[in-house]
Formats: structure tokens, sequence, C-alpha cells
């Protein structure tokens, strides 16, 4: 019994190679190509699972255009043994949907089904850095019918038969097992991709890439490409950074780094011009007729999120933008809100209380965790019940797999983590109608670069928001709304994968939602255990301001910290006056939880550390030197110019 | 743990530039006339053909007619053909353009080019002619049996800073060859092993070397013309210091500039980044550059002995070629030719060694014997003495030139010994001219529009290392660097590394540390030459890693 390992990988522009050009715009012609980052996380854990399997069968399978080859023949010279491209002009064009699609199409067509005899393990990245949606590994998956896991960073073999996964979820992590055959999507946290040897790169000169055409594998034209798509991009707008260049500190050592910090801090630091924006040419709309496609499809349904026995904050979060677009609706739009669980019902007033009219519960001790098989089910036979036009989803680590999932289900595609969610109009020339109402779903892409307009026209509209982004709705103390409850029909089948340890962090000690400074350590400070941090937290607290320290994820994975003070896209989300960086390198992941801070200061010994594209003030340096001259500097009054809390 | 593969080949070539590319391409022609088939590995560490080169340059290229007689000599990706060469003297804000050319410094009828793109032409070649060619994997390891090179192997990787295995752990090839072909360029950290092992040096001159800084502009139109070249001598050097820079108009409104200082000066604090950058404000040069934007940064070692300090070139089973060779001819310093030949003589003797598959010391003694009847001796036996003279200073090297010419290269003393680089830097007490940064002051507030500081330049050098490895610089006696190097010197490293990768930290309470961002590197190999007392030992990182030269 081999077992197959099969990597899907995709080719990327080098994210760092993004110069920008003389327009100051992205310049792609200079941009190399690499094969994703999280792709090659993958592709190094199925390297890991042949040293269980040494005689394992390792398969490379990508899609788009020829030069993906190049990619491909990485993969061989890193391990792998044979390659597939899926290459088609037709497939030009395709959303995540018909991508999910496509590509299962060529696994089943290479003999890869549910069925199959042979155990095969599929491996993916978790998400591409110029698409950021993480949906395709969802789609490939529930295309298959096979189950999955995804942000998983560790995978092992159990020897009979399953997988072993460690899933990162918000605030810890999660060991599962699954039966193969499986869909993983892996983290870049895992072990990092190994270098290609020499041996293996002369295989791979010598390897013959084998590209199949979508006539190839039986795949017909109606639900890939621009035109069999379920979305289409209607726009996409370049983001004007918020934040003007970085003032970085001068001087040769660490009291002249810190006396320029602090007289540039006293400065104000850079100032963004502000250039007026283009005057928008507004096209000539066309006189055609107004068209109602919903047929029928009615109200917005949102999914309540448990978390350690409580609904998550981001959840609450959902029911901002779910108002808004049930007013812009009007015509009576309710929102819904399915609440799955064990013992839940009791609730569903917090939801009311934040905007849901109806919550649809769904009870079983078997649901207690979210299982991604069970979930999108009930959800696939509650949207069949109800027809919503709009289901909304937190865009957490469990809400970016299920909406996918359910999306493949219901053919409708799905737009990942929105920052904006509005309705309006689509003027469809090629029907010559203009289709109204209909969501417009803007996400940002290209590593944060541009904003595009996601259109979809296969209901319920799917769309998952950034955690984060919108504010909890006020509470209204005691707003009710109907409770319904709904009996699923679920199969053993759906329980196949199973859930041995689920570890989460109480987030109740901390509270870095309340505090004007957070100093964060990144994996640069854990030398002395992150002493230096707290002990500039402390200082400022001293002084009477509200500050708290918190951590990137490697902290807390390395044991240094609870998860509480986790910052980033597994973590909080915080909005402080003033974040302070320290040996951060400025992962995207931590990014994401701290870019909205009113100011960020950074320090970091590598100048080309990342962190300092998104930081005000910057000083390059070891934190050993430049912390305790800051610590001596708050003792002696100096506290960046947040005023100590009045109490 | 892992069992390492191996490969076999006929040929193993090391290094991808273009007198290891000249090797691959002039054997596989000469082969295939004689109707042999004999497989051809090319292993370069850069991650791809040409990012690990750097050159002025300006180049004879008629060579390539000799290495390509079959391909159309249009099609070669020369830049501009040279329309004016001057010599022109400096000082600090004054130029003065020199009637004559200096002899053996003529450029007419040479183009300027970029070397990177040169070796890309010449690698798709090479494989054209059926020569393997495998970039980003660097050769770290000589394989002998029975006391002679067998081979060599790539680099272990998935090694952490301390040297443990990882666990995506990855054992390098062994790579099994009759012959190999050392062609790392200058300072060959392979080659200088095989140098040592087999005291190649014997009753040689010691190598001595220059470091050459480089920026690639792109300027308004009309800053200066395809093809006008400008070499230039003085300002920022002294009468000591061996050296000058270089002005070379490029198409499409690019041009080159570049400083290149003699190795063995002095002062322990003397930085050649830092001169440069004072010799660009200089205002015959800084008008080619104004209004212009910083394309690329690079710096990269010439050896610079010439004749006398070429080592023995070949021992059982291998052969030297091109720069790791010291094949550079002064005062022009011109190497591409003489690489280009070198690649050519050791690809004549490797088809002879294949056809009678031998490749004992005495068939590949015949490289030798080529090499004496070609350019290569024609190029630098003249000048043999050249360099050394200059050791004293500009005045003495220029009288030793002058009966240079006159008594065709011997000299009054016949051969002039050199001194290694290392031992010329005197101690910080010792020292008696003006310190660097007096010489230089007010000169050296960079403004980021003409002139830059080295972090920023090594950002234009697209430099690049894995975090996780083993650092590729080492200090070879952490006591006496300590004592020596630090306390006597003040770390001369943090000076002369043009890519800030030595920084000496001073804390609070004056105690000093050397810190070492390897990440920064640009392969220059200056440490590993100029470092006094036990040195830093330079040695490859991991394939892939380095600068990503585009047009340099």
């Amino acid at each position: 019994m081999a077992l197959t390992i099969i990597s899907l990988i995709k080719q990327v522009p080098l994210p760092t190679e993004m110069r920008m050009g003389d327009d100051g715009l992205m310049d792609r012609t200079k941009a190399k190509s690499i094969i994703n980052i999280d792709c090659q996380f993958g592709l190094e854990a199925g390297l890991q699972l042949k040293k269980q399997y040494f005689d394992a069968r390792m398969i490379a399978c990508s899609m788009g255009p020829g030069s993906f080859e190049v990619a491909l023949r990485t993969a061989i010279s890193m391990g792998y043994d044979e390659a597939f491209l899926l290459s088609d002009r037709k497939l030009g064009g395709s959303d995540t949907f018909a991508t999910g699609l496509a590509i299962s199409t060529m696994l089943k067509h290479l003999g890869f089904t549910k069925d199959s005899k042979e155990p095969f393990i599929i491996l993916a990245g978790r998400q591409t850095s110029d698409g950021d949606t993480a949906h395709v590994p969802s789609q490939v998956a529930e295309s298959m019918g096979i189950p999955q896991a995804t942000f998983v960073e560790t995978v092992k073999a159990d020897g009979e038969g399953n997988v072993i996964a460690k899933r990162i979820i918000e605030g810890g992590y999660q060991m599962m097992k699954l039966p193969m055959p499986c869909a993983i999507s892996l983290t870049p946290t895992g072990i990092p991709p190994r270098k290609p040897s020499l041996i293996g790169a002369i295989k791979a000169r010598n390897s013959k890439i084998t590209v199949f055409g979508i006539d190839d594998i039986g795949l017909g034209t109606e639900k890939i490409g621009l035109g069999g798509s379920p979305t289409i991009v209607a726009g996409v707008v370049n983001i004007v950074s918020e934040r003007a260049p970085i003032t970085m500190s001068v001087g040769h050592n660490e009291t002249a780094l810190v006396d320029n910090l602090i007289s540039n801090l006293n400065k104000g630091g850079n100032i963004l011009e502000k250039k007026e924006a283009a005057e928008k040419k507004t096209s000539e709309k066309p006189e055609f007729p107004y068209y109602d496609n919903r047929n029928g499809a009615k109200g917005i349904i949102t999914w309540a999120e448990i978390a350690n026995g409580k609904i998550a904050r981001p959840s609450l979060e959902l029911l901002t933008p779910a108002r808004k677009l049930a007013n812009e609706l009007g015509n009576d739009t309710k929102i819904m809100t399915l609440l799955i669980g064990k013992n839940v019902k009791d609730q569903a007033n917090i939801l009311f209380e934040h905007g849901s009219d109806e919550v649809i519960v769904v009870e079983d001790d078997k649901l207690e965790e979210y299982l991604v098989l069970p979930f999108s089910s009930i959800f696939e036979q509650v949207i069949k019940e109800r027809n919503p036009e709009i289901a909304l989803f937190a865009a957490t680590t469990s809400g970016r797999e299920l909406a996918p999932r359910i999306g493949m289900k219901t053919g409708s595609g799905v737009t990942a983590d929105c920052t904006g969610l509005e309705i309006g109009e689509y003027v469809n020339r090629k029907e010559k109608v203009i289709n109204k109402p209909i969501l417009h779903s803007r996400r940002p892409t290209y590593g944060e670069s541009k904003l595009a307009t996601i259109l979809g026209f296969v209901y319920p509209q799917i769309s998952t928001a950034r955690a984060g982004t919108f504010e909890v709705p006020a509470k209204m103390e005691g707003r009710t709304g109907i409770i319904s409850t709904f009996k699923p029909k679920l199969s053993n089948d759906e329980f196949k994968v199973e859930i041995q340890k689920t570890v989460r962090g109480e987030g109740n000690s901390v509270n870095l939602f309340d505090a004007d400074v957070i100093v964060s350590g990144g994996r640069g400070t854990t030398t002395d255990g992150l002493e230096l941090i707290k002990k500039l937290a402390g200082a400022l607290k001293e002084k009477g301001v509200k500050a708290e320290w918190a951590c990137s994820r490697v902290v807390v994975d390395e044991g240094f910290s609870e998860y509480a003070r986790q910052v980033g896209q597994t973590g909080k989300t915080v909005r402080p006056k003033l974040y302070i960086a320290v040996g951060v390198s400025g992962a995207i992941q931590h990014i994401a939880g701290m870019k909205e801070s009113e100011k960020i200061i950074a320090i970091d010994h590598n100048p080309k550390a990342s962190i300092f594209h998104f930081a005000d003030f910057g000083i390059v340096g070891e934190y050993q030197d430049i912390l305790p001259e800051l610590i001596e500097r708050v003792k002696g009054g100096f506290t960046f110019g947040i005023e100590p809390a009045k109490n | 743990m892992s069992n390492v593969d191996t490969v076999s080949t006929d040929i193993l070539i090391i290094g991808g530039g273009p007198s290891g590319l000249a090797t691959s391409i002039h054997l596989a022609d000469t082969l295939k006339q004689k109707g042999l088939n004999h497989r051809i590995l090319l292993i370069e560490k850069g991650s791809s053909i040409g990012s690990h080169i750097l050159s002025g340059a300006v180049i004879k290229a008629d060579i390539f007619k000799s290495l390509l007689p079959d391909v159309d000599f249009a099609e070669i990706p020369l830049n501009a053909k040279v329309t004016t060469d001057a010599t022109v003297l400096l000082s600090e804000n004054g130029s003065f353009k020199l009637p004559v050319h200096v002899p053996y410094m003529s450029n007419t009828g040479n183009y300027t080019a970029s070397l990177g793109q040169i070796c890309r032409f010449l690698a798709k070649k090479a494989e054209e002619k059926g020569v393997e060619i495998y970039s980003g994997f660097s050769v770290d390891e000589i394989l002998y049996k029975d006391g002679k090179v067998i081979g060599a192997k790539t680099i272990d990787t998935g090694i952490d800073h301390h040297g443990n295995q990882m666990e995506n752990f990855q054992p390098g090839t062994k790579i099994e060859a009759k012959l190999t072909i050392f062609a790392e360029g200058t300072r060959g950290s392979l080659a200088k092993k095989l140098i040592q092992k087999y005291t190649l040096d014997k009753d040689k001159n010691c190598q001595v070397y220059s470091l050459g800084v480089k920026e690639l502009w792109s300027v308004p139109e009309g800053n200066i013309q395809p093809g006008e070249v400008y070499h230039t001598m003085g300002y920022p050097l002294n009468m000591k210091e061996f050296g000058g820079g270089f002005v070379y108009g490029l198409n499409d409104n690019k041009v080159a500039v570049g400083l290149v200082v003699g190795l063995d000066y002095e002062d322990p604090t003397f930085d050649t980044h830092d001169a440069f950058q004072a010799w660009k404000t200089n205002p015959f040069i800084s008008k080619f550059l104004k209004g212009g934007k910083l394309v690329e940064y690079g710096a990269k070692t010439l050896p610079e002995g010439g004749y006398y300090s070429i080592p023995k070139l070949y021992t059982d089973n291998a052969l030297i070629v091109g720069d790791s060779a010291g094949f550079l001819a002064m005062p022009a310093l011109k190497g591409v030719h003489l690489a280009i030949t070198s690649g050519m003589l050791a690809a004549k003797t490797a088809a002879m060694a294949l056809s009678k598959n031998d490749f004992s010391e005495k068939t590949l003694s015949e490289y030798e014997n080529f090499v004496k009847g070609s350019l290569i001796y024609k190029d630098l036996y003249p000048v043999r003495n050249f360099r050394q003279g200059f050791a004293k200073g500009l005045i003495i090297g220029g009288i030793n030139f002058g009966t240079l010419l006159i008594t065709g290269g011997a000299g009054f003393f016949g051969k002039l010994k050199s001194h290694p680089d290392r031992e010329t830097t005197k101690k910080l007490k010792e020292f008696k001219g003006k310190p660097f940064k007096e010489r230089f002051k007010g000169k050296l507030e960079f403004d980021k529009v003409l002139t830059f500081d080295k972090v920023t330049d090594v950002y234009f050098s697209g430099v690049n290392h894995d975090e996780e490895q083993v650092p590729h610089v080492k200090i070879n006696n952490l006591a006496s660097f300590d004592a020596i190097n630090i306390k006597e010197y003040g770390a001369p490293c943090q000076f002369f590394c043009s890519s800030e990768v030595y920084e000496l930290h001073t804390d609070k309470n004056g105690h000093q540390e050397l810190r070492i961002h390897a990440e920064n590197c640009m392969h220059c190999k200056t440490c590993d030459i100029k470092t006094p007392g036990d040195g830093i030992t330079w040695s490859v990182p991991n394939g892939g890693n380095g600068p990503d030269f585009q047009n340099m």
C-alpha cells in the first residue's frame, strides 16, 4: 500500500522583488518568480512525511501558464518525483471556485478520488501572496469530497492510515486526526522548506513535466475561466498608504539613537503628502433596464463562532456590516445568525443585543468544537431551507476554511478577508442589463497594495470579513428576536475527523484592547525571555500610562508568553495610541494585528526587516542596547508623548 | 545520517564567470570537432549566471571572435564602442585631463559592457553546446582520494547557526570528476585550499589585490555619451595609495562609476566605499551623475600581483583558470580577455587529457606551456614588475614603471617582491598619516542623492542570505582578534568592508565587540585578504545566496 503525497503549488512574483516603479506603482516586470512561500512549506511537509513513508510517491501539481514549469522543476529538485501542470488559455480569469474545480478534476483524472484504494494526502500552502484568499485548498477538498484541515503547521502520519495535523486557531492550536485521503494546507510557520540539492536539480533537468489542457482531463468550460467563474473582479484601485514614510533614528550608539528618536517624536515625524486623487472618469451609464437576479433569495445569514464556550468577538463585529447591508437592501431585510454548539442557546440574547433578528440554533454534544465537515453540511442545509441572498463569516481561521467549503457546495464564489462591504449595482454589458442590488465586497490584495472589488452572481453571495476591521455594534440592552431550532441531517462520515486536543489560552487576564501603549516583542527578543520588553511596559505603567506588553506568535509558541498577549492574524487586532515593535520582523500575519495603531515605533537589528515599512519611527540596533536606554528615559519622565491615564 | 548522493562527470567546472564559461564552451567545441562525447558540468554559486559578476567593464572584445567563431559578433551583448578615452588627474575639487595616455592603458577599439550580461549570453551558448549548468549551488569541499583531487562536494543545507542539522537538513551532493577546473574568480575559496595543499605558490610572489566598488546610475539624457570612457588618478587617493576611478558611458543613459584601491594601503581606518563617495563629489565626476538615480551597487576584489604571483596552474586532476589564478593585466586592469583565454587553454588541455584518458600532472603541465605561448604572457610579462613598484608609492612606482618601459619590464633590480596586503596595514599608533576620517572631514555626510551610506548602497546590490546557516565569515582566532585586531588596529574590517558586514559596537561602558552581519556580504572577500593578524576566513554560504547583480 504505497502512499502518494500530492503537493499543490503556485508560482508567484517574489514579494520583496515587487519594487516600486517611477510612477509609484509596483513594477511587476522586474519581479522574479518563486514558488509561493506557503506552498514551499507544503512541499517541505510532504518531504517530512516521506521520512515516515520512504517509498511514498511524490507528486507536485500546479495550474497556470507554461512558465510554471520552473516551479515544478524546483519541486523535483527538492525531492519530488513527478510533476503535472494544468495549463489552458480557457482557464484564464478563473476565480478560486473555478481553480478548485479545475485542480480537483485534474487529480481525479490522475486517479485520485475519495474512493481510491491507495491512500493519498493532498498538501497545499495556506494562501498565495498574489491572491491571499486561502480558499483553494478547501475548495479542492470539498470538490473531491474528502476531509480537510487548513492553517496547519506540522503533519505526521500515525502509521494507521491517519494524518495527525497541528492546526493553528485563534489563541492556540488543535491536534487533529484525519483519515486518508485528506487535504491539508500549511502555514509558513512550520518546518522551513529545504534548499534544492544538486542531485535533485540534475534529476529535474531530465524530468518530463506532463502538461494537461482542459480537454485532456475532461473539464468543460461552463464553470471555469472568466465566463464560468461565479465571481468577477469588478475593479481594482491602489491603496494609498495612510502612514507617512518612516523616520529612522541616526546615531552612533544607543544614547544618540534614543536622543534622536525623542527629537523625531517631538517633531512629529514625516507628514504624508496627500496627493489629490485624479478626477475619476465617470463612464456613461448605458440605458439598460434594471434586473434583480436574486430569484427570491432574501436575507443575510451570519455565523456565530464559539470559542471557549463564548461567541467570538469577530462574530459580533460581523453584525456591523450585516446591519449596514440590511439597511441598504431595505425591504425589511433580516439578519439571521446560525449558532452551532453544545448548550449554546443561552447566548442567542447576546446576538440579539448586537443586531441579529433571528438566531437559528443547532445544538449537539458532538458539535462542541468547530469541525469543517459537519458545520459546512449544516450551513448547506440551512441555506437550502432559508435561501438567503448574502452569507457572512468572520475571516478567522475557521471562517476562512468554512466559507469556501460551503461556497463549493452552493456553487457560489467567496470573497475572502473583506474590509468593506456595500450594496451596489453592476452594469452587465454582455446581457445589456444593470444588476441591482448586488453585494460589492472590497478586499486588499497584492500584499495590501491594492483594493479589489469582487462581485458574485450565484446566491448566496458569500464573503468573509477581516477581524478587527469593523467595530462591535453598540449593545442594545433588552433587544430580542426570534429563536428557532434546526435539526440537521448528519452522517457519521461527517465526523471522520477527530479533534484530539484543543489548546486555547484564556483571554481574560490581559486587556490589550484598552492599552494606550503596547510594547511588543518578537522572535528577536527571546534571548532574555522578553525581560526588557516587560520592563519597558512596566516603567511606563509606573508613570501612570496605560501600557501592556504583547508579542508575536513565535514568542507564544516558544512558551515565553500566554496566548492572550499575542498580536496578529491568529491573535488580537489592536489599535493603541502607540505600538512599539521590538525584534518583530514584520511578517504580514503580525502586521495585520497592529497596523491600525495610531503611531508605530519599530526597533530591530535588521535594517531590511519589513516592520520598518509599516512604522512611523525606526531604530536599527540590538534591542539589548536600545531598550535599557529607553527604560532609563522613561524612568526619567519620558512617556513617548502619551498622557498618563486619569483615574 | 543520510547517505550522500554522488554524481559522476568527466569535467567539473567550479564557477560560472567568464573563465569557467569559456572553458566549457571551448571544450565542448573541441570535443565536438574530435568527435568525442564527454559530460561537462558547471556549477555556479550565484542564484543565476551573472548574479555574482561585477566588472567595470571595458573589454577587449576581439577575444569573443576566437571563443565563439560560429557566432555573429553583433550577437554578443556588448554595450558601446569606446569613442572618447581620457585619463584625468583629480584634486579635491579640480581636474586636469592628461594630454597623453598612460602606456598600456589605451582603450581604442574596446567596448564597454556589463560582464554579467555577457556571462548570461555565454551560458546560453554553452548550454546549446551541451554543457550542463547548475546555478544556485555552492561547492565548499574538494574531494581527494589517495592524495589527489577527485572532484568536489556541494554544501550541506538545513544547518542552523551553531552547525546543528535541522529538520530540513539536505546533504550536499558529491561530484566525482576526472578533471576539476577551479574558476571561482578572485581569491577562490577552494582554489585557496588547493594552492595551500599542493603549495602551488612555491617560489612565487604572494598575490596582492585591489578592491573595486562600483555604482551603476541612470542619468538624464546628455550627461554622458555611450562609449565615453574616463580613468582618474589622484583624489581621493594620496601619493602612497595605488588606484584610481573610472567613468564609463553606457547605452540607454546609464553610466558606470567606480573606484579601485590597492589593498596595500597603510591606514587601518581607510574605507574604500566612503572614499568612493568622496570621489563622486569632485565636480568632474558629479556632473555626469547630476539629476540621475542610483540603480545598482557592488564590490569585488581584483588580483593584481601579475606574472610573478601566478601560482602553478595544475596538479593531478585539477586546473586553475581566470581570476582564481590571478590573470589580470596591469596597469590596464583588464582581466576578462585573459580569463577567457585561460579558459580556452584549459579546455585545450582538458580535451587532450580526455583523448589520452590521462589527467596526471604530466599531461596537464601542457596548460602552463600553452599559457606561456599565449597573449596572457604577452600581456603580463612586460609589466611583471609593475604593481610591486607601486608598493612604495606613486612617485617611486612611476619611476619604476618608467624604467620598466625602457628595460622591457625587467627594471634595474630584477624580480621585485610583493607583500601580503594584510601586512601593510599599520597599527593605529604606528600609522603616521592623517587618519581617513580627518582626511575626508566634511565629505562623509552622505546626502542620499549623490552620495550614499553603506547600508543604502548595499540595498542596491539585491543581496540576500538564508538566515539559518553557519555564518560564512569566521574570525580565525577570537582571542587574538580581540587583543590585536580590535585593540591595536581598531578593527579595520569595519572600514574596509564595503557591505557593512562588520560592526564594532561600543556600549556605554566602553566595552567593544565585533558584530557580524554576514547577510550583507557581497562576496568580495576583502576580509579574507586584508584582516591583520590571524585574520578572517571567507567560505561559501548556501547556494543562491549573495548579491543579485543585474547589469554589473
